[in-house]
C-alpha cells in the first residue's frame, strides 16, 4: 500500500513535470517542422567565353555570382503552383545565363522572414530577395532596396503587367519590387447558374436591387435566402466583402492614402457610404440570418447542400467547393459560375473589382547600385521570374496567374468550373486591395468587431468609421 | 516509513524544486508583465517607455469593463448552476430512492473530463439555428415563434455561452460535495427523520452546516475558474456578435496577439491579475464572516 502510494506520486509527479516542459516547449515544436535551409549552389563554370548565345537574355555579359534569397522550398513546391512555377523560371534563367553563378538561399516561409528582417537591420541583404509588402516603406526609408520605379517602367512586359498588384510596394509615387508567385481572391460569389436562370437572371445580377428581386422569387420558392455568408470569425466580413464593397466607393487612391497615412481617413463619406451600404444588405434578408453566428466553412456547405443558390467567400472556399461538388454533386459542379459584387446604388469609386493580391514582390539590394552589370543581371533575373513564362507556366499547369497577363493561356486541359475561376480572377475582373495585407491587426480587429454590430443593425457605418479611425490614429 | 530524518538541507533542496517551479511559472510572468506594461509595445523589438499610460487607458477602457461585467454576470450564473446544482443534485443522490450511485457519481463527472474546446463546439451544434437540436426540439414542441439564431442574439448570448460551462463542471463540484456530505454521520439524519424533518429542511438545516467549509472552497474554485473563462467561449463566438460575449481573458488575449499590442495587453493582464484578487478576497472576506457564524 505504502509503496502504490510512493509510486503515485512519483509518476504525478512526473506527470507534472512533463506538463510543464511540453507548456514551455509549445512555441518550438511548431518552428522545426520546417524545412532545413537547402542552399543550392550553381557550378556554372566562371569562364565567359560564349558571349552571343547569353547575349540578349540579358546580364549584358556580367559574370560571377549573384545571390538570392527566397522561400520556395522544394518541399514548398509539391502541391503550390506559384513554388513549382517559381523554382522552375529560376533553372529556366540560371540555363539561359550559365556565366552567373547564381547563389540561392532558400529558407520555409516562417525562417525567411525573420532571416531577412535581420539580414535587413545588419544592412546585409542579399542582391535578390522577396520583399514583404508591409516592409517596403520602412526597407525604402532607410535605403535598404532599390528605387525600382523607371525599371519597371521600362520592363519589356510592363504593358501586361497587372498595376494593381503593385500597391504593397509602393511608397508614394516610387515602386521597389516586382511581385511575384501567385495571388488567390478574397472575394468570388459563386452562384448555382441554373437556380438563378430560373429566377430569370442568366447571369448573376449586376445591381443589388436586382439581387433583392431575385431573392423574392427564392425565398417564395423554397430557399431561405439567397446568399450564404459566415462571419462567426469576424474576419470575413472584412476581408470577402467589405474590401471590394468598399473600393466600389471609394476607389483605389483613397485606401492608397490610408496606407502612406496621405490624409485619407476611415471616417470619409465614401468609407461610411460603404459601412452603411454593408448594413443594410445585411439586414435585407438577401443573406442567412445566422450569418454572424457561422464560419464561412459552415455557410459554404449551404451552397454544397443546395439551400441556398449562392455563396460568398475566398479562393480557399471555392477550391472546398469544387472538390466536394465533383464528388457529391457533379451537376452543381457543371452549374456553378462566378462573379463579382454586384454594384451597389451611388457607388462611384471603382466597377468590376475584386480584392486579390501578391504579397511578396521581388526587391534589389540598392547596393547593387554600384555595379552596373551585376545590377542588369539581377534586373534581368527579376523581370524573368516574375514575367510571362512563370505566368504561362503556373497557368498552364495549375489555373494560376500571376503579375504578367498572359492572353490565350491553353487552359483546355481544365474542366469548365477551373476554367471560369481562372478568368474570374485574373481574366474578366479588375483587382483591389484587400485591406487587411495592409496597416495594422489592431485597426482591423476594431472594425472587425465592429462590422458585427453593424450588420446586426445595432449601431451606424459612422460610429464604425469612428472607432476605426481612431484605432487608426493610435496604432498606425 | 523512514528510519531517520533526512538532513535539513536535502529537505530544503527538495522543496525548492516546486517553489522554484512556481517562481518560474507565476512569478516571473507576472513581474515581466507588469515590467512590459509600462511600454509601447507592438511586438517586434522596439519598446517605448510610456510609464503609466496604457493603466490610464485602462482605466477608461469601455471593453476592459464591459468583459468585467460579463466575467461577473458569467461567476453569478456560475455559483448558481454549479455548485448549487450541484448541492440539488448530491442531495437527490442522498436519497433512499436513487439506485446504482456510484453511476451516476461516474457519469455526473463525465463533463468535466472533456476539453472546453471540444464542450464549445458540441453546444455550438446545438444551438446552430438549422441544424442544431435546440430549434428542432421547439419546432417538435410547436413553439417555431421562439427559434432563433441563438448566438447572434446580443441580450441572451452570454448566459448561452455559460450554459455550457454549467453544464460541464456541475459533476466536479457534485464530486466534491459528495464526499464531504458522506462524512456526516448517518445517525443524525435517522434522529432528523424521526422528528419529522422533511428532506428540504434536512438539507437546509443540517447537511449545509456541517459541509459549509466544503462548500467555500467551492465557491471559491467556482470564482477563480469563471474568472478566467476563455475556450468555450472563444470557440462558440470568439466574444462576438461585436464585444457580447466578451470576456476579460479574451480581451487580453485579443489585444495581446490579434492586435499586436503587447505593452497595453500586458497591462490588461496586470489589471485582470488585481481584478481577480479583488474578487476571490472579497469571496474570502464574506466566506469568512459566514464561516465565523
Amino acid at each position: 500500500m505504502k509503496r502504490s502510494k510512493i509510486i503515485l506520486s512519483l509518476i504525478l509527479s512526473i506527470v507534472m513535470a512533463i506538463s510543464l516542459l511540453a507548456g514551455c516547449g509549445g512555441n518550438e515544436t511548431t518552428t522545426t517542422t520546417a524545412a532545413p535551409a537547402d542552399t543550392t549552389t550553381t557550378t556554372a563554370a566562371p569562364d565567359d567565353t560564349d558571349e552571343t548565345t547569353t547575349g540578349d537574355e540579358g546580364g549584358d555579359g556580367y559574370a560571377g555570382d549573384l545571390t538570392l534569397m527566397h522561400f520556395s522550398t522544394s518541399e514548398e513546391s509539391e502541391g503550390n503552383g506559384g513554388s513549382d512555377g517559381f523554382r522552375t523560371v529560376i533553372a529556366q534563367w540560371e540555363e539561359a545565363n550559365p556565366d552567373i553563378t547564381l547563389k540561392q538561399t532558400v529558407l520555409a516561409n516562417d525562417e525567411y522572414k525573420t532571416q531577412v528582417a535581420t539580414l535587413a537591420s545588419a544592412g546585409d541583404l542579399p542582391d535578390v530577395f522577396l520583399l514583404q509588402g508591409m516592409n517596403t516603406k520602412s526597407w525604402a526609408e532607410q535605403g535598404l532596396i532599390m528605387d525600382m520605379t523607371d525599371v519597371i517602367k521600362d520592363s519589356p512586359h510592363y504593358a501586361d503587367y497587372n498595376q494593381a498588384y503593385f500597391t504593397p510596394f509602393t511608397d508614394g509615387d516610387k515602386l521597389y519590387g516586382l511581385p511575384v508567385l501567385t495571388g488567390g481572391t478574397c472575394t468570388v460569389i459563386v452562384y448555382d447558374k441554373a437556380a438563378w436562370a430560373e429566377a430569370g437572371f442568366e447571369e448573376f445580377p449586376k445591381t443589388w436591387d436586382e439581387v433583392k428581386e431575385a431573392n423574392e422569387y427564392f425565398t417564395a420558392n423554397g430557399y431561405k435566402e439567397s446568399i450564404a455568408f459566415g462571419n462567426s470569425g469576424k474576419w470575413q466580413m472584412n476581408s470577402c466583402f467589405l474590401s471590394t464593397l468598399g473600393d466600389r466607393f471609394t476607389g483605389p487612391e483613397w485606401f492608397q492614402s490610408i496606407i502612406d497615412k496621405g490624409g485619407a481617413a476611415f471616417t470619409d463619406e465614401p468609407f461610411v457610404e460603404a459601412l452603411d451600404y454593408t448594413g443594410m444588405l445585411f439586414q435585407s434578408g438577401v443573406f442567412n440570418d445566422d450569418f454572424n453566428a457561422i464560419n464561412n466553412e459552415d455557410a459554404r456547405e449551404y451552397y454544397i447542400s443546395g439551400e441556398t443558390p449562392a455563396f460568398i467567400g475566398g479562393n480557399w472556399d471555392v477550391s472546398y467547393i469544387g472538390a466536394t461538388l465533383l464528388e457529391t454533386d457533379p451537376e452543381l459542379y457543371e452549374n456553378t459560375g462566378f462573379a463579382v459584387l454586384p454594384q451597389p446604388e451611388g457607388a462611384t469609386g471603382s466597377e468590376n473589382s475584386q480584392n486579390i493580391g501578391l504579397g511578396y514582390a521581388v526587391a534589389i539590394n540598392s547596393k547593387l547600385a554600384e555595379d552596373e552589370a551585376k545590377l542588369a543581371a539581377a534586373i534581368d533575373l527579376a523581370y524573368y521570374v516574375t514575367g510571362p513564362e512563370f505566368a504561362s507556366y503556373v497557368a498552364e499547369n495549375y489555373a494560376l496567374g500571376g503579375l504578367t497577363q498572359v492572353s490565350n493561356v491553353d487552359l483546355s486541359a481544365f474542366d469548365q468550373f477551373t476554367q471560369d475561376f481562372y478568368n474570374y480572377s485574373y481574366v474578366d475582373t479588375n483587382a483591389c486591395e484587400i485591406y487587411d495585407s495592409y496597416v495594422s491587426p489592431a485597426v482591423w480587429d476594431v472594425l472587425n468587431t465592429e462590422l458585427q454590430n453593424l450588420t446586426n443593425g445595432d449601431t451606424d457605418g459612422a460610429t464604425v468609421a469612428q472607432l476605426t479611425q481612431e484605432a487608426y490614429e493610435a496604432n498606425y | 516509513m523512514l528510519t531517520r530524518r533526512p538532513p535539513l538541507r536535502i529537505l530544503i533542496g527538495y522543496l525548492l524544486i516546486p517553489l522554484a517551479l512556481y517562481v518560474f511559472a507565476v512569478f516571473i510572468p507576472l513581474i515581466t508583465a507588469a515590467f512590459y506594461s509600462m511600454f509601447e509595445w507592438k511586438g517586434g523589438p522596439n519598446k517605448t517607455f510610456t510609464g503609466i499610460a496604457n493603466y490610464i487607458a485602462l482605466i477608461q477602457d469601455k471593453i476592459f469593463w464591459l468583459s468585467f461585467s460579463h466575467n461577473l454576470y458569467l461567476i453569478l450564473l456560475c455559483v448558481i448552476g454549479q455548485v448549487g446544482v450541484a448541492f440539488v443534485f448530491v442531495m437527490m443522490i442522498n436519497t433512499r430512492f436513487v439506485k446504482l450511485k456510484s453511476i451516476h457519481r461516474t457519469f455526473g463527472f463525465f463533463p468535466s473530463t472533456i476539453a472546453a474546446v471540444y464542450v464549445g463546439f458540441i453546444w455550438l451544434m446545438i444551438y446552430d439555428s438549422r441544424r442544431g437540436i435546440l430549434n428542432w426540439f421547439l419546432e417538435l414542441i410547436g413553439r417555431e415563434d421562439l427559434t432563433q439564431v441563438w448566438l447572434n442574439n446580443t441580450d441572451l448570448v452570454m448566459t448561452l455561452v455559460s450554459i455550457p460551462l454549467i453544464w460541464q463542471y456541475i459533476g466536479y463540484y457534485m464530486l466534491i460535495l459528495l464526499s464531504a456530505t458522506s462524512s456526516i454521520d448517518k445517525e443524525i439524519f435517522e434522529s432528523a427523520e424521526l422528528d419529522g424533518a422533511n428532506a428540504f429542511q434536512r438539507s437546509i438545516h443540517i447537511v449545509l452546516p456541517m459541509i459549509k467549509n466544503t462548500v467555500i472552497v467551492c465557491l471559491v474554485l467556482c470564482v477563480s475558474g469563471n474568472m478566467k473563462a476563455f475556450d468555450n467561449i472563444y470557440v462558440m463566438t470568439a466574444g462576438g456578435p461585436g464585444n457580447n460575449s466578451m470576456v476579460l481573458a479574451m480581451y487580453g488575449y485579443k489585444v495581446s496577439f490579434a492586435q499586436q499590442n503587447m505593452g497595453y495587453g500586458s497591462a490588461i493582464s496586470v489589471g485582470i491579475f488585481v481584478l481577480g484578487l479583488l474578487v476571490i478576497g472579497g469571496m474570502q472576506l464574506v466566506s469568512n464572516k459566514l464561516s465565523k457564524d
